[in-house]
């Protein structure tokens, strides 16, 4: 009876839980933190949910649902010490799905082959607006600098010793405020991180509207603050006024894909797929059911997938360690800084001219596209109530986009085959 | 090996700021451009003309149905709301 009993409870997880000291109960924990925030406090819950839920799934002993990293040579060890996979590289999808599990085919499969990121990335240029963009193309300046936490991060945490060069990138493109950039990154330069970078850049996304209005605060005054871009612009009339908006609309994603492909070649795999998702909108009705497809199946689909796999990738080896607090912190900072450079710019580009600009415009430098521009409407609506920079926001904001992709293809060009 | 790793992490501050600079420049003035171009080449779409089938609507609207609407603005606002404009929306 007693060996019987043994047996069940060996059988459970249990036995593997209580052996671990805690360690999966802390895996719960976030879990259920991350479930929270997107159930009850709604931030980025699309994205929240799935990816909490991956966390949870993955830290059962015995349920095979958490993904192994590889090394370089594709080895794939155990917590145990045990080998899984001498050379995962040489595996097929349907034996990885029976060896590791079907978690860790779909990661496999869809993430490390960096094809999810550009999928979404798709999705999201079919849900772009560029007309707020092509309004205020001046504004559109500050989404370049709201990348400088990127490229500061980088250096700071090189500078830490805590990381070589590669890691330090995929840390600091969290700064670049855009998930699927981060994990596309990740994936080319560290792929060990892609957990604690992936659930960072995602977290402080969820963040924003807390990190973006603590930003605001400690940089700028409230007379800044109360700038009135429609006023402004009465005073100072735009001079590029659109008359055929939905010709200009259809170009633009063509002529950019072009340009960026020219001078950025790493960053086509974002960016034309931004820029793909966006001319099938603007095409109208006779790309709709392509749009349709990919802002809607394509779109939801490849969330779904991204947020378990993601999550998945928490497991207990992979995310209780220093290296992980280091991603953390350091994604804050990157995250702070972004925005912070946004801001910065702004002030000196109102230093020399006399079009004064609402600071909140270079906090929606980073990406965050649209939440970002949103919280600014409502910080600016706080101190003056007619005053919605909500459309000039976006300018930055869809700018960006572009920018952080941009700053992805530059890291990735340079990094992705020095040899450490 | 640190000081190498920052060496390389300055230089990608240099470029990667500087190319991201650049990229962006280059979309605005081509967007610039572009505006430029169709507005000279292919000024179609104009925004001024939506305004008189919004007047027209107004006059459509007969005495009756207005009084209608205005009494139920007042049973539900509990006589504080009043109706300041009428409009027909296109199906």
């Amino acid at each position: 009876m007693e060996e019987i009993l043994n047996n069940i409870y060996q059988m459970t997880a249990f036995s593997d839980i209580i052996a671990a000291n805690g360690t999966y109960l802390v895996m719960y924990l976030l879990a259920f933190v991350l479930l929270y925030l997107g159930i009850v406090k709604h931030f980025e819950p699309l994205l929240l949910i799935p990816i909490a839920f991956g966390v949870l799934i993955a830290n059962f002993p015995g349920g095979d649902m958490g993904v192994y990293q590889a090394d370089e040579a594709g080895r794939i060890v155990n917590a145990e010490g045990k080998v899984l996979a001498e050379n995962i590289w040489e595996m097929s999808l349907p034996q990885i799905a029976h060896d590791l599990g079907l978690m860790n085919f779909l990661y496999y499969m869809l993430i490390k082959t960096g094809f999810l990121p550009p999928v979404i990335f798709m999705g999201v240029g079919a849900l772009t607006d560029f007309g707020p963009m092509l309004r205020n193309l001046r504004l559109s300046i500050f989404g370049a600098a709201a990348q400088m936490g990127i490229f500061a991060v980088l250096i700071i945490a090189v500078a830490s010793g805590q990381f070589n060069i590669k890691e330090a990138a995929s840390l600091g493109i969290i700064g670049g405020a855009d998930g699927p950039t981060a994990i596309f990154t990740t994936i080319k330069l560290a792929p060990h991180l892609l957990a604690p970078i992936a659930i960072a850049a995602y977290s402080y996304m969820a963040l924003v509207p807390v990190i973006i209005p603590l930003v605001v605060k400690l940089t700028c005054s409230e007379k800044e603050l109360r700038i009135n871009m429609k006023e402004q612009d009465k005073l100072f009339p735009p001079t590029n006024k659109m008359k055929n908006e939905k010709v200009i609309k259809i170009i633009f994603p063509i002529a950019v894909t072009t340009i960026v492909a020219l001078l950025v070649p790493s960053a086509v795999s974002l960016i034309g797929m931004l820029m793909f998702g966006n001319l099938l909108k603007e095409i109208g009705s006779d790309t709709g059911r392509l749009f349709d497809t990919i802002s809607n199946s394509i779109m939801n689909t490849a969330t779904v997938f991204l947020g378990l796999c993601v999550g998945a990738t928490m497991t207990v080896q992979a995310f209780l360690n220093w290296t992980t607090i280091g991603i953390v912190v350091g994604g804050f900072f990157a995250f702070g800084l972004s925005i912070a450079s946004g801001i910065c710019m702004v002030k000196i580009t109102n230093l020399f001219s006399k079009k004064k600009i609402n600071p909140l415009i270079g906090a929606t430098g980073l990406s965050a596209v649209p939440m970002a521009s949103r919280v600014c409407n409502e910080i600016s609506t706080k101190y003056d109530p007619k005053n919605h920079v909500l459309n000039y926001c976006m300018s930055s904001n869809v700018s960006g986009v572009i920018g952080s992709a941009v700053a992805a293809g530059v890291l990735i060009s340079f990094l992705q085959n020095m040899t450490l | 090996m640190i000081t190498n790793d920052i060496y390389g992490a300055l230089q990608l501050l240099v470029v990667g700021m500087v190319t991201v600079f650049l990229v962006l420049l280059i979309v605005i003035y081509l967007g610039k451009l572009l505006i430029w171009a169709v507005n000279k080449w292919a000024p179609e779409e104009t925004v001024a003309k939506k305004v008189a089938p919004a007047a027209k609507a107004i006059d459509t609207i007969d005495a009756n149905t207005k009084a209608v609407i205005d009494a139920a603005i007042s049973q539900i606002t509990g006589g504080k709301g009043r109706v300041a404009k009428i409009e027909k929306l296109k199906n």
